[in-house]
């Protein structure tokens, strides 16, 4: 096995070094046949410029909104196909005549309607990557073994039934290897569309390249896509791996002991990966993206910057959930009998000094990110900076710590709310705004909630070990009242932004979180075990996330909106 | 009283030619009554699925009428065991016994508690968040037995539950689905292509006949509950019963192969 995958790489290797030998030897004309090396130097340069992942972010831009756009009417259109024969034989003689055409082929078409712009492009896409998936759903739930819908009507399914809990959830591996498809068709796509009347993007970099004659430029470009096409594909299998693991459980995991070696700097990777808690970086993730995406609807963005904030607050938020570890350890909070999802120390085995260096580790790569964006953003960024390090720091460290003096939810709610969002904001832009203030609240609130939680939680044990938090100083009664004003503070707080315009309308389809928000407040109402409020905490936290997506991609939608109109 | 009351079921399925229908079950009459427990065997091809399918509800047959009376009306009236257990892939086994319990809208509390209950008692409480894909054969037919358990449905209607199992997995489920049945007090309804596992599990066997499917004869099961699936097996009665039921069958099985032939 190991022996071909060294094979594997030795030809295209091997091709390279002919490739060059070849021009350095003068055998090749190096104006039409650069070297690899050159490409390389070429490619370098591109990418730390920021121009190529500029060129890059705006085709994935394209690609994204003509996906919306495209695919997800075709996947409902689709599912309708293959459950009902009428919608069947309505839309598939349509469909199956137009999905031939060469999508590209429709391009001055649509110019001509939609104009030169930037709607003419999606629009291609959108055009291509709906015909492409509606065929391919529609075929796959015509596949779905007919005795799931026997087995679902012997329990007496309706036929809504037979749509929400046979038809869709069997036909979901159809639906993603259609959105496969459609990935690498949009991909094929954007590139020519981009060749004709556009000013940037990936396919605008490779023409240009050609017009000026510069191969090496041009061969940048091609492994640009290449990577692009790459990352897009893992983006995919990674979802679908989260999304379907019914499927990948099907093959049998390979037992420990056949792949051993070589695989032990991965094992101590993912060993720390999980000990940093990744599950809590959609706490950093939600406010980055959402200040970034306010800040584009508002005129700037930059993918590049949008990058290095999100990895270096990532590195923050793993560093304080080091500290926070390797201090409630120090402090005996964490025991055995606790239920909390930190205690690596206890639950992981792992030497109590190694958590406190992982986490300076972070800080100090997090903080070199961080000096890197205020020589480009500003001073700003670095008095947010310090004053992050120091709460991520003090949260649970220092004779002050504020976890334990019940300002937890205090300091969490400022600095991975509004912090954070201002200042992912500011590093695109370079200006505070009041609105972006009010904007960040609603995530304030939640990630305060998800905080008080787990106070709520372990309320009596902390009572117990003498924990101060807001919970204990509040009472059961008042911490329940806590949790409350902290949900409904989220929808209010967010009503009050869309009402005064500073948010756009669609940003309300946070309200399709409501149903699970009551259902929270409920069982805090009912429950005082730890054991019956350990969902809460969990699915606090995927409130947040789900919120804080459906938030996020409210204000994509209008941003792209914005671009199209 | 009885619960099931079957009068000249009759189902003819459109052949592969209009003046050529096959005629799967002609005129079946039938009584169960309540908590019986009642086994159905005879050569494949006969109609057994068919006669399941109708008594489910899956199906109308073509003439004839039935009726299952049920004595409480919060209850579903019937819940079934498929032959290769039926599970949906996408839920795990937690969420494949609640299916129908979710279906009928139970609270969120009462699906767990069911689940957690029938969970146990088919020993299967380890493996409550896998997914089928990740189960043995044996295990996945515990989790479509205790589906219909968790269901609930006054009469248990099972197609050749065990039909695709190993002999140990077999005798074994053969000796959990007694217990169960003897404390759930449910009325089963059992299609087997084994009489030894027939006369293991009912009180009654009915016999069909090759193709037109028809009842040809019915056996009373002297052996008193509850039994043990494995000690059963030696009495001496047991196999002077099966080489009963043996040769009824044996011309129709007979006939059902000629039958085959002659249409290959
Ligand atoms: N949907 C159907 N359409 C046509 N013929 C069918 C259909 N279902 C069953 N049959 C036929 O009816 C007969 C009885 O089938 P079945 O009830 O499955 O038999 P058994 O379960 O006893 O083996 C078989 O000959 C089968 O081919
Ligand atoms: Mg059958």
């Amino acid at each position: 096995m190991n022996r071909n995958r060294w094979l594997n790489l030795l030809s295209p290797l091997l091709l390279l070094l002919l490739w060059e030998l070849a021009v350095q030897l003068g055998w090749l004309n190096r104006i039409f046949f650069p070297p690899p090396s050159e490409v390389l130097v070429t490619l370098w340069n591109n990418l730390t410029s920021g121009q190529l992942l500029y060129h890059m972010g705006m085709s994935l831009m394209r690609i994204m909104a003509g996906f919306l756009i495209g695919g997800i009417p075709a996947i409902a259109l689709g599912v309708l196909m293959g459950i009902s024969p009428t919608v069947r034989a309505l839309a598939h003689p349509l469909a199956a005549a137009i999905y031939p055409i060469p999508k590209i082929a429709l391009l001055p078409l649509v110019i001509v309607v939609l104009g030169l712009g930037e709607a003419s492009k999606i629009a291609t896409l959108a055009i291509s990557v709906f015909f492409l998936v509606v065929l391919n759903v529609a075929a796959s739930v015509l596949q779905v073994d007919p005795r799931h819908f026997e087995v679902a009507r012997s329990f007496g399914a309706q036929q809504r039934d037979l749509f929400w809990t046979v038809a869709l959830p069997a036909s979901l591996p159809g639906i993603f290897t259609s959105i496969k498809l459609g990935m690498g068709f949009a991909l094929t796509l954007i590139v020519g569309v981009e060749f004709v009347g556009a000013n940037e993007g990936i396919g605008w970099f490779i023409w240009r390249a050609y017009e000026l004659y510069a191969i090496d430029r041009m061969l940048a470009g091609l492994i640009a896509v290449a990577l692009m096409g790459w990352a897009l594909t893992t983006l995919l299998d990674e979802l679908e791996r989260r999304m379907l693991p019914w499927q990948t459980t099907r093959t049998p995991r390979t037992p420990r002991t056949a792949q051993k070696k070589g695989t032990h700097l991965m094992e101590t990777i993912r060993k720390w990966y999980r000990l940093s808690r990744p599950w809590s970086y959609t706490a950093a993730i939600i406010p980055v993206a959402l200040g970034t995406i306010v800040a584009a609807y508002h005129g700037a963005f930059s993918l590049w910057l949008f990058a290095l904030t999100l990895a270096g607050t990532i590195l923050l938020q793993a560093g304080t959930n080091f500290f926070n570890d390797y201090y409630d350890y120090v402090k005996g909070t964490d025991n055995n009998e606790s239920l909390g999802t930190g205690g690596g120390i206890f639950q992981g085995g792992v030497p109590p000094h190694h958590t406190l260096i992982a986490g300076m580790i972070c800080f100090v790569v997090g903080s070199l990110i961080g000096l890197y964006l205020v020589s480009v953003a500003g001073t700003m960024i670095l008095w947010i900076g310090i004053v992050a390090v120091l709460v991520g720091f003090f949260y649970t460290a220092g004779p002050f710590a504020l976890a334990y003096v019940g300002l937890g939810e205090v300091a969490v709610f400022i600095f991975m709310g509004p912090m954070i969002v201002i200042g992912a904001y500011y590093v695109q832009i370079q200006q505070l705004s009041l609105p972006v203030l009010l904007i960040s609240l609603p995530i304030g609130f939640l990630v305060a909630a998800i905080l008080h939680a787990n106070n709520l939680r372990d309320l009596d044990n902390d009572r117990k070990v003498g924990k101060r938090t807001l919970a204990t100083v509040l009472g059961r009664t008042g911490a329940n009242i806590e949790y409350y004003v902290l949900i409904i503070g989220t929808y209010l707080s967010l009503l009050v932004v869309v009402v005064l315009g500073i948010a756009p309308w669609i940003t309300l389809i946070t309200v399709l979180t409501i149903p699970t928000a009551f259902r929270l407040m409920r069982i805090v109402s009912a429950e005082t075990e730890p054991h019956a409020l350990q969902p809460v905490l969990r699915q606090t936290a995927k409130l947040h996330m789900q919120f804080g997506t459906l938030l996020v991609m409210g204000w994509l939608i209008a941003w792209v909106l914005e671009q199209v109109i | 009283m009885a619960t099931i009351t079957a009068e000249h079921l009759t189902m003819t399925y459109a052949g592969r030619t209009a003046q050529d229908p096959i005629t799967a079950l002609d005129g079946i009459s039938l009584q169960v009554a309540e908590g019986e427990l009642v086994s159905l065997v005879g050569p494949s091809g006969c109609g057994k699925t068919t006669l399941l399918r109708i008594l489910a509800g899956l199906e109308q047959p073509t003439s004839g009428h039935y009726q299952i009376r049920q004595r409480d009306p919060d209850r579903p009236p019937v819940a079934m065991v498929f032959q290769q257990a039926g599970l949906f892939p996408w839920l795990t086994v937690t969420q494949n016994i609640t299916y129908g319990l979710r279906l009928r809208g139970l609270a969120a509390a009462e699906q767990a508690a069911l689940a957690q209950r029938w969970l146990a008692a088919m020993s299967l409480e380890r493996f409550a968040h896998s997914y089928p894909a990740q189960l043995s054969g044996g295990m996945q037919q515990r989790v479509g037995l205790a589906r219909a358990f968790a269901y609930n449905g006054e009469v248990l209607l099972m197609d050749e539950p065990f039909g695709a199992l190993d002999a140990q997995t077999r005798l074994l489920l053969q000796q959990t689905l007694l217990e169960t049945v003897a404390q759930t007090r449910q009325t089963l309804v059992l299609v087997t292509h084994s009489i030894e596992e027939a006369l293991t599990l009912s009180d009654r066997v009915l016999i069909m006949s090759a193709r037109p499917g028809r009842l040809i004869g019915e056996i009373g099961v002297p052996f008193a509950r509850p039994r043990d699936a494995i000690t059963l097996r030696a009495e001496p009665a047991f196999s002077a019963l099966v080489a009963e039921i043996w040769g009824s069958l044996r011309a129709e099985i007979e006939q059902a192969r000629q039958a085959e032939l002659h249409a290959a």
